[in-house]
């Protein structure tokens, strides 16, 4: 029991040290990360095709692991600030794109709704400093 | 009507008689060890931790469990079942949830409670307990060590061949002011912690062997140097005898040839349930008598078909319900440990290599990783492993339920790892694999824990979906179902009808996956 102990207290210390190390990667800094459509403020009626832009960097697949280049990740009604030593949640208020897509197909229910952009690395940590969109609010009839 | 008037009487004159009525039951008794010692330390945070562990362990524990919370003292508390085998599944639950909540504290801060079990003839009375059979139980969890749980002789004999755990035979205990001494016996939790305990002794006589036949293999060494001529065949024992009872004591390695196969091991109450059978946790005496060509398969349990409603309308994703039917099938009673998915990565046969403990369920998989662990597996194994599907995975999630999560419509703290569910340390997840309850079928860590990839490619809702159970492969295969939802999700997640998607070729630090077999 106790070498059992001492084995998870030393691997508890070892992740503990990793996610220390584990963070993101540095991001150029003229980045920008923006919506090319829907605009901020813009009424839509129905699903839309939500599309992304990104300049100064490129996006590259998951797992890639280039200088300046990353993927998208797209952050729905997401209220909790980002942080910026963890990898970015996956569930269903925050989409991956991990295969390198600049657009997607969103359906949402009626009502306001904030959408937001993050870009990030190989292993979905955010760039430091965090390459984020506005976060731009829409309304769906 | 003089007869009916009697009648009614006599029956309206019972409960007077019934106010002390006895009863078998099985008692359960626990306390926490150290506790003067934890209130000195902190008196405040140390109740409001005891009072904590009740209200979200034990209580819950004992319902889950068909049994009723007598009474709590300060320390402890009793409950009694009408079931000795449900009574010590309970305090099993029980050890196995203080060691994850105890996990993130410093050793000297942990809560440790011990517990025994007896089963005894009783009188109940509404807020209290009375007789022998308490003051055994009382007793037996005094003399148990923290974090175990301590049954009698006649709990054992009740659940020996019930229950798929270690016991350990403590013989007949002298306990306080109890004429006649108690049979004692040490349940382990899982076979592993059995065969560590035995592999304990076994080392102390192996090594008491080795030192015996290292004396003998010196003399016979002088024997043979100081006498050219000498015997020889002495010389080739002494290395070769240590190893004897090694491999003669070892569980036997290829108990795994059939899903619904229970393992010979002595003294292992075998399993009941259809297709279960032994762990395969930790059993250090496994790498060194296996053989290199055997393939450790999962722990795999056989489901019998059947009909269920599959979806729901708590999202959109789920609607609509509908009707599906499942053939019968195996499906891993575990997800996929690091250690399982490390002998593929060992023989080259998938690309990713995992890290982290041994038996933590593998995470950071992609679906095409996982596509390729269960070609490896079949191929290796000459058997149809393959990823379950969607309808087989929810089918086996829900384990014969239709509630909103398997235990009810409830979310109950305790019974999932999905964040604000538990108070395990981020740094310890993802714990490892079968730390919470089972669902109805035997199954671990169907929702919460990781992530598990399905054959089906994703699809946004149930429109169209095939009602035979098998896997819905048309369509936009560049994303894949992911069920049960992760440590990092909350609790809604962990719902059985929960589904959500992901990029086939993408990994992600809390998606992993479990196996399914066909008969």
């Amino acid at each position: 029991m106790k070498i059992a102990r001492l084995i998870v207290l030393s691997a508890a210390l070892a992740a503990v040290s990793c996610a220390a190390h584990a963070q993101g990667k540095p991001a150029p800094k003229d980045a920008v990360l923006y919506f090319v459509w829907p605009q901020d403020g813009t009424t839509i009626r129905g699903g839309f095709w939500c599309r992304f832009g990104l300049r100064n960097m490129g996006v590259t697949h998951a797992g890639d692991d280039f200088q300046n280049s990353g993927h998208h990740h797209l952050l729905i009604d997401v209220n909790e600030p980002l942080d910026p030593n963890e990898p970015i949640p996956q569930d269903k208020s925050h989409l991956h794109f991990g295969a390198g897509q600049t657009e997607t197909r969103i359906e949402l229910p009626p009502g306001k709704h904030t959408l937001q952009l993050v870009l990030g690395d190989a292993k979905h940590y955010p760039f430091i400093p965090p390459i984020v969109s506005d976060k731009i609010t829409i309304r769906i009839r | 009507m003089g007869e009916i008037r009697k009648l009614k009487s006599s029956r309206s004159g019972d409960p007077p008689r019934e106010s002390t009525p006895r009863r078998l039951a099985a008692i359960v008794a626990g306390d926490i060890a150290g506790y003067s010692r934890l209130m000195q330390i902190d008196e405040e945070g140390t109740h409001l931790r005891v009072k904590r562990i009740e209200r979200d362990l034990i209580e819950p524990s004992i319902v889950g469990h068909h049994g009723r919370l007598v009474k709590t003292t300060g320390d402890g508390f009793i409950a009694i079942f009408d079931s000795p085998v449900e009574a010590v599944r309970c305090a099993i639950v029980i050890q196995q949830n203080m060691v994850g909540r105890n996990a993130s504290m410093p050793k000297h801060h942990w809560i440790e409670y011990r517990i025994g079990v007896n089963l005894g003839d009783v009188i109940i009375e509404a807020d209290d307990v009375f007789g022998d059979g308490v003051n055994i139980a009382t007793r037996l969890e005094g003399i148990a060590d923290p974090g175990q749980v301590y049954i009698s002789g006649g709990i054992y004999e009740q659940i020996k061949h019930k229950l798929v755990c270690g016991y350990e035979s403590l013989g007949d205990r002298k306990v306080k002011n109890i004429t006649d001494p108690v049979r004692v016996y040490r349940v382990l939790p899982d076979p592993a912690a059995f065969n560590r305990t035995r592999k304990r002794r076994e080392n102390i006589l192996i090594f008491l062997l080795s030192l015996f036949l290292l004396v003998i293999a010196s003399g016979v060494l002088w024997y043979v140097f100081w006498q050219p001529h000498g015997k020889v065949g002495g010389q080739a024992s002494a290395p070769v005898s240590p190893e004897i009872p090694k491999v003669l004591s070892s569980p036997p390695p290829t108990v795994k040839q059939a899903a619904p196969q229970t393992q010979p091991a002595p003294s292992v109450a075998p399993a009941v349930k259809q297709g279960a059978s032994q762990p395969q946790l930790a059993s250090p005496a496994k790498p060194a008598t296996q053989l290199s060509s055997a393939v450790r398969e999962p722990e795999m349990y056989m489901l019998r078909g059947g009909s269920f409603t599959m979806g729901s309308n708590d999202d959109v994703t789920e609607k609509p319900p509908h009707q599906v039917t499942i053939k019968p099938f195996a499906i891993s009673e575990y997800p996929i440990t690091v250690r399982e998915w490390n002998e593929c990565a060992a023989a080259k046969a998938c690309a990713f290599v995992a890290t982290g403990k041994d038996d933590a369920p593998i995470t950071n998989v992609s679906w095409s990783d996982a596509k390729q662990f269960v070609a490896w597996l079949a191929g290796a194994t000459r058997r149809a492993y393959r990823l379950p599907s969607e309808a087989e995975w929810e089918y086996a999630a829900r384990g014969g339920t239709q509630t909103k999560y398997w235990w009810g419509d409830q979310f109950l703290s305790g019974m999932a790892n999905c964040k604000n569910c538990t108070d395990i340390a981020a740094a310890e997840q993802p714990i490892k694999v079968g730390s919470f309850r089972p669902n109805p079928f035997g199954l671990y860590d169907m929702g919460g824990g990781v992530d598990q990839w399905v054959e089906d490619c994703w699809h946004k809702n149930y429109q169209g979906a095939p009602s035979d159970g098998s896997a819905w492969v048309e369509g936009d295969c560049a994303s894949h179902v992911i069920r049960s939802g992760s440590w990092k999700n909350d609790a809604l997640y962990a719902r059985p009808a929960n589904r959500d998607s992901y990029d086939t070729n993408v990994r992600y630090q809390t998606h992993g996956m479990r196996v399914a077999l066909s008969p």
